[in-house]
């Protein structure tokens, strides 16, 4: 497992975080957020530390991780695929969409590309429905997702 | 903004804000919520500002405003232009020039920008008008698309914060806790829960501080109300959960939103920062005293938070995992004190019950569940999108008249209510007034009001298998039921899917799920089973056929079919082979391989009706390839049928009473197999109603008496003018030594309207008419006919009356178009060819003149509620009766089997219908020895399954007899059909159907003619390479 705090910078940004709930041990939830959106996973050394700063222990940490389909602890793909494969988007095609970009990328739900550039994820629902299927690269939201279209949308991201 | 100190302080500030705003000023609104900024609508806003920059038209608007969903997701980007309140549709920054132009200076509508109805094809300017509003009571979502929810003074504008006020100035916590109770408001979240009850509760209990939680958690895949409402009018949800917490006894309230949904967190953050500048959130709100703020809690993705106490948990910092309930949360909630949770579409109901007051509330709704209910409407759906209707409005209504109906004409199977805790309703229960207690009965549950419609192609069994793995995924993993029993149904699901189904799987899922429902510990266990309880209670027939048969009707599951087309098939023809072939030029290879099963190739090339079609996945992208007339093709290319091997009698002898296409195919099989068989036909001419009621224009007599005559090559013998009960009995067959016979005498009884007249001269049934026509009798029609029906009859009535010269030739049927039973190819053509239609009516007369048909009177009808058909049952309309002058009338509204052959009543079972009931896997009669099959089994239904039923009943007479009952399937390996190369590695391009030629109308009308033309060698090569070898799977 890959270490964050390797570096003065990593280890400042963690404590701002971990500072503004400091003792308390219900944000841990948010601190997570944040701790996931600074560096993009949170492996063990970052849990450790965000243990020490709200005051909980580090197996309710690992826990809470572990629980929640948000946190990762091992590092990403540059960019993020998120397929839906909720009711309306599994009705409309969402399964074929999701072996299609299985099958082009060669990696599993959940992997990530050897060359790192894309990870790819099945989640349940991003709440737009009415334009399934819908996929989704890190923030852009692709609507009425045919298995056509897919070669050019992942050509966007390098 | 400046803080508002006081209730004239707000009223003030919105007098001043209402003054501000002039109605008559220009103005522009683009739609930002997620469907439409995914859409790229941001793009719309910057293209205006860049357009009125530089052409300098500023002055002329009074500003461009952004406003959250309004509902109608699949036809974003919205935008529209006021005082005119021009809708526009579809937008993207190309079109921003025009409607600058055009609308913003000429004051002109854009036309190709407005919304045109896809089934009336009306054309809208304005949004209120479109059908899918004007259903629709939006009280909650009034504001949502009409106000910029970045903006508080655009919320108190439109009475916001008014309710609040309302509250602190004139009444106590209990007077809002009673307003509430009798306001008879239910939760939005899913149970239903009295809302003003659990106030009280949690009032009433001991302990400080208390508590209110808004659950936006909004897990249900397929529901997006609280997303959209939260983009669209957070401030509605802040005021709602200020006075609940003014009623409860709360100062501070969490809302728990999901992290899925990032623009709603960030739009709810913007609010309540408005807010607390303002002072309608923190200290002495309005000077009253009270205090309230409001902290964002985000969710990690776990379904299970929607559940009460799991996502108390997750507040707290922990895993989200449920806890028994007694005590529950309105006693010890939060940090063990009382804490009420709503689902924010509850507490946005709240201002509008304290401004209006509880007995006007209660107008809308029904007794025990009053207001309005937002829903989300997707799937398989015209109009997905956000709705809001009464509560009890039927369901029908909502799919129908404000969804549109089903996507591409399919047929509407099933809605799933309440997501992965509900059920599925079938079309059936359609006429279901939606509530609380209503959807309980059904097995389903309203939930959070997520509607997913389902058409035909979907497998219910697959569904069933979804909605548990999901449940499996998201199981907090606390309690045994939920954890093992999910497990355990799972892998029976599994192995449904895979063809492992076992007989007693459907009783163990029932039996396990009935387990779970009552031993969970919360909520996701207690109503996951739910969606398999549903859907076995409505389509048991469809599991039978997974863990039976072996088959996946819907085409879905993979392991239990080849290629779609073929599953779709009902004489299970292996069409990806001939398709492969004929791609290179191999047409003999494909005629033989058809012929392998079905041994009318040129008819059914002409005549069938393709449910192939329907299911080819060619579909999804552009056109299903052309199966029909692929194999019409390779029938007439290859003139002469190959011979099949050398035939040798076993000297046992098979009689098949009835040469139509199920006759005349089982005979075919039965030959093949060796039997000496013997067809008996009533009429003197063989093929039943491919010969007598189908016209030359159709099948020309040569192409079906080549393939009748490829049949009697195989020495069987076809004996015309034989007719069951008058020329010989069954009896007398088994006397000559006939071991088995085969009674396919299908269903040509004309049915009757019943009406007064219809004895009248120049009245004429539909197949008697056909029939005369095809043997070449004289029909005198005169020039006004009029046909009535919806089927293939009809429209061959209809067609053939034109040819023999009628110059006014009208069909008029019961429901509308759509609803006809004819193809869409055989009503396009009907209508080339002169044929006039008048839907939604039925004769209810037929008046004489000297004995003969002079008159027809006609009920207009309209449609009324929906029946068990999952349609609206045609009723008639009072005082809109009419007449119509006829010469002729011809009334095809149906057939029936005529069974009086048979010498005593009850020698064979039959059903209240009058059709023969037959063994499902032997199709042996109640009376030993006599199989039956086609239309008089099944009722009127098509040629393609009167063959498939011919080919089931000559090798369960094998069986009988014997032999091994299987078909020799020799042709796929002789062909090497699977090592036929294709690239795998081809981009699919969009390529639309090659088009076939057909007779001009004004030629085909002047005789019988076949319509059709046919491909050409070229074409059909290039047709049959568009498709996309479902068939290949890839080896790893």
């Amino acid at each position: 497992m890959e270490s964050i705090l390797i570096n003065e910078e990593n280890i400042a940004i963690l404590k701002e975080i971990t500072s503004k709930y400091g003792g308390r041990p219900e944000g841990l939830i948010e601190v997570l957020h944040q701790a996931q959106e600074a560096f993009g996973y949170v492996p063990k050394d970052v849990q450790a530390e965000i243990a020490r700063g709200l005051n909980v222990p580090l197996t309710r940490v690992y826990g809470v991780v572990t629980f929640y389909n948000l946190f990762t602890m091992v590092p990403k793909g540059r960019h993020t695929i998120s397929v839906c494969l909720g009711t309306s988007c599994y009705v409309r095609g969402g399964k074929r969409i999701m072996e299609h970009v299985k099958d082009l990328l060669q990696i599993e739900d959940g992997g990530t590309t050897e060359d790192m550039r894309f990870s790819l994820e099945s989640i349940r629902c991003m709440g737009a429905c009415a334009l399934a299927p819908v996929v989704r690269l890190d923030k852009d939201l692709y609507s009425h997702v045919t298995v056509t279209k897919i070669p050019e949308i992942l050509s966007r991201y390098s | 903004m400046d803080r508002i100190n006081s209730p004239s302080d707000l009223e003030r500030l919105r007098r001043e804000i209402v003054a501000q705003s002039d109605p008559s000023e220009t103005r522009i609104e683009v739609c930002l919520g997620t469907g439409c900024l995914s859409q790229g609508a941001d793009k719309i806003v910057a293209a205006f500002r860049k357009e009125l920059e530089e052409r300098g038209l500023n002055a002329l608007v009074s500003g461009i405003k952004e406003t959250g969903c309004a509902g109608f997701c699949e036809n974003g980007p919205r935008v529209a232009v006021y005082p005119e309140g021009f809708c526009y549709f579809h937008v993207s920054p190309d079109d921003v020039p025009e409607i600058v132009s055009k609308t913003i200076v000429d004051k002109e509508v854009v036309g190709r920008l407005l919304y045109v109805d896809p089934v009336s094809k009306d054309v809208f300017t304005t949004m209120d008008d479109i059908p899918f509003f004007k259903h629709q009571t939006k009280n909650i979502l009034r504001n949502c698309g009409k106000i910029d929810p970045t903006r508080i003074e655009e919320y108190i504008e439109k009475d916001g914060y008014r309710a609040l006020s309302k509250v602190l100035t004139f009444m106590t916590p209990e007077d809002v806790i009673n307003e509430v109770r009798a306001a008879q408001l239910r939760g939005r979240g899913g149970a239903g829960f009295p809302t003003g009850l659990k106030w009280h509760l949690t009032r009433i209990s001991g302990g400080n501080p208390k508590y209110i939680v808004a659950n936006c958690d909004e897990g249900d895949p397929g529901a997006f109300m609280n997303r959209s409402l939260i983009e669209g009018d957070p401030h509605s949800v802040i005021e709602g959960m200020a006075i609940a917490g003014y009623a409860i006894g709360a100062n501070k309230g969490y809302v728990y939103i999901r992290a899925e949904y990032p623009l709603a967190v960030s739009r709810l953050k913007l609010a309540i920062e408005r807010a607390r500048e303002c002072g309608l959130l923190g200290n002495d709100i309005l000077g009253s005293g009270f205090d309230f703020d409001i902290e964002m809690r985000m969710g990690a993705g776990a379904f299970v938070c929607g559940e009460e106490t799991a996502l108390l948990a997750s507040i707290e910092g922990k895993r989200a995992v449920p806890r028994p309930r007694p005590p529950f949360p309105s006693e010890r909630g939060l940090w063990g004190k009382p804490t009420a949770l709503n689902n924010v579409e509850t507490l946005a109901n709240v201002p509008l019950i304290i401004r209006k007051g509880a007995k006007a509330y209660r107008k809308i709704g029904t007794e025990r569940s009053a207001g309005t209910k937002v829903y989300s409407l997707v799937g398989d759906v015209n109009n997905t999108g956000l709705i809001e209707v009464p509560i009890g409005t039927e369901m029908g209504k909502i799919i129908y008249d404000i969804g549109g109906g089903c996507k591409g004409g399919k047929r509407f199977k099933a809605v799933q209510s309440g997501g992965p805790s509900g059920g599925c309703i079938p079309k059936e229960q359609l006429n279901v007034r939606v509530d609380y207690e209503t959807l309980d009965q059904l097995g389903a549950i309203m939930g959070s009001g997520g509607l997913v419609v389902m058409d035909e192609d979907t497998c219910m069994v697959d569904i069933a298998r979804y909605f548990l793995e999901f449940c499996l995924s998201e199981s907090c993993g606390k309690c045994t039921p939920c954890r093992e029993g999910f497990q355990r149904m799972l892998e029976i699901l599994e192995r449904i899917t895979t063809g492992e189904g076992r007989e007693g799987d459907i009783e163990r899922l029932e039996e396990l799920a009935h387990i779970i429902v009552d031993t969970a510990l919360c909520g996701l266990g207690r109503t996951g089973p739910n969606p398999v309880l549903s859907t076995i209670r409505y389509f048991r027939d469809e599991y039978e056929a997974h863990i039976k048969h072996k088959k996946c009707p819907a085409g879905v599951c993979e392991a239990l079919f080849e290629s779609p087309c073929q599953n779709a098939c009902p004489a299970d023809l292996d069409t990806h082979g001939y398709v492969a072939l004929i791609s290179e030029g191999r047409f003999g290879e494909a005629l033989s391989l058809i012929r392998e099963r079905n041994p009318f190739p040129s008819v059914c090339g002409r005549i069938c009706t393709h449910p192939c079609e329907f299911k080819c996945r060619r579909g999804e992208t552009d056109d299903p390839v052309a199966l029909r007339l692929l194999k019409r093709f390779v029938s007439d290319y290859v003139s002469v049928a190959p011979k099949p091997y050398q035939r040798s009698s076993n000297g046992v002898k098979v009689a098949v009473v009835g040469s139509g296409p199920s006759g005349l195919t089982a005979a075919y099989h039965l030959a093949m197999m060796d039997y000496e068989t013997t067809v008996f036909e009533a009429l003197p001419v063989a093929g039943g109603m491919m010969a007598v009621c189908i016209p030359d224009y159709r099948l020309p007599k040569y192409a079906l008496n080549a393939e009748i005559d490829a049949i009697r090559e195989l020495s069987v013998e076809i004996k015309t003018n034989q007719r069951l009960g008058e020329d010989f009995t069954f009896d007398d067959l088994f006397r000559q030594g006939f071991k088995a016979v085969y009674l396919a005498v299908g269903a040509q009884s004309s049915r009757v309207l019943g009406i007064q007249g219809e004895d009248l001269e120049g009245v004429h049934k539909g197949v008697r008419f056909l029939m005369d026509v095809n043997l070449g009798e004289k029909v005198e029609l005169g020039e006004k006919v009029a046909v009535i029906g919806g089927g293939s009859t009809a429209i061959d009535s209809a067609r053939s009356a034109i040819r023999l010269g009628a110059s006014e030739v009208t069909m008029y049927y019961r429901r509308e178009r759509e609803d006809m039973t004819a193809t869409d190819e055989e009503v396009t053509e009907a209508e080339n060819e002169g044929v006039r239609f008048r839907f939604m009516v039925v004769p209810t007369k037929i008046l004489g003149e000297g004995g003969k048909a002079a008159q027809m009177l006609c009920a207009q009808l309209r449609p009324g509620e929906f029946d068990s058909s999952g349609r609206r049952r045609p009723v008639p309309v009072e005082g809109q009766e009419f007449t119509v002058d006829v010469d002729s009338v011809i009334v095809a509204v149906g057939q029936t089997t005529d069974l009086s052959f048979f010498a005593n009543e009850g020698e064979v079972s039959t059903t209240r219908l009058g059709t023969l009931i037959v063994d499902e896997d032997t199709m042996e009669t109640s009376k030993t020895g006599v199989f039956a099959g086609g239309d008089v089994v099944r009722g009127p239904a098509t040629v393609v399954e009167a063959i498939a039923d011919g080919i089931k009943a000559a090798l369960a007479i094998d069986k009988f007899l014997g032999g091994s009952g299987k078909l020799v399937e020799v042709t796929r390996k002789q062909a090497r059909i699977d090592e036929i190369p294709f690239d795998l590695e081809a981009e699919i391009v969009e390529q639309r159907r090659v088009e076939a030629p057909l007779l001009p109308p004004e030629e085909r009308v002047l005789g019988f003619r076949e319509v059709e033309q046919g491909y050409t060698l070229n074409d059909v090569i290039e047709e049959a390479k568009r498709c996309l070898h479902c068939d290949r799977k890839l080896m790893e």
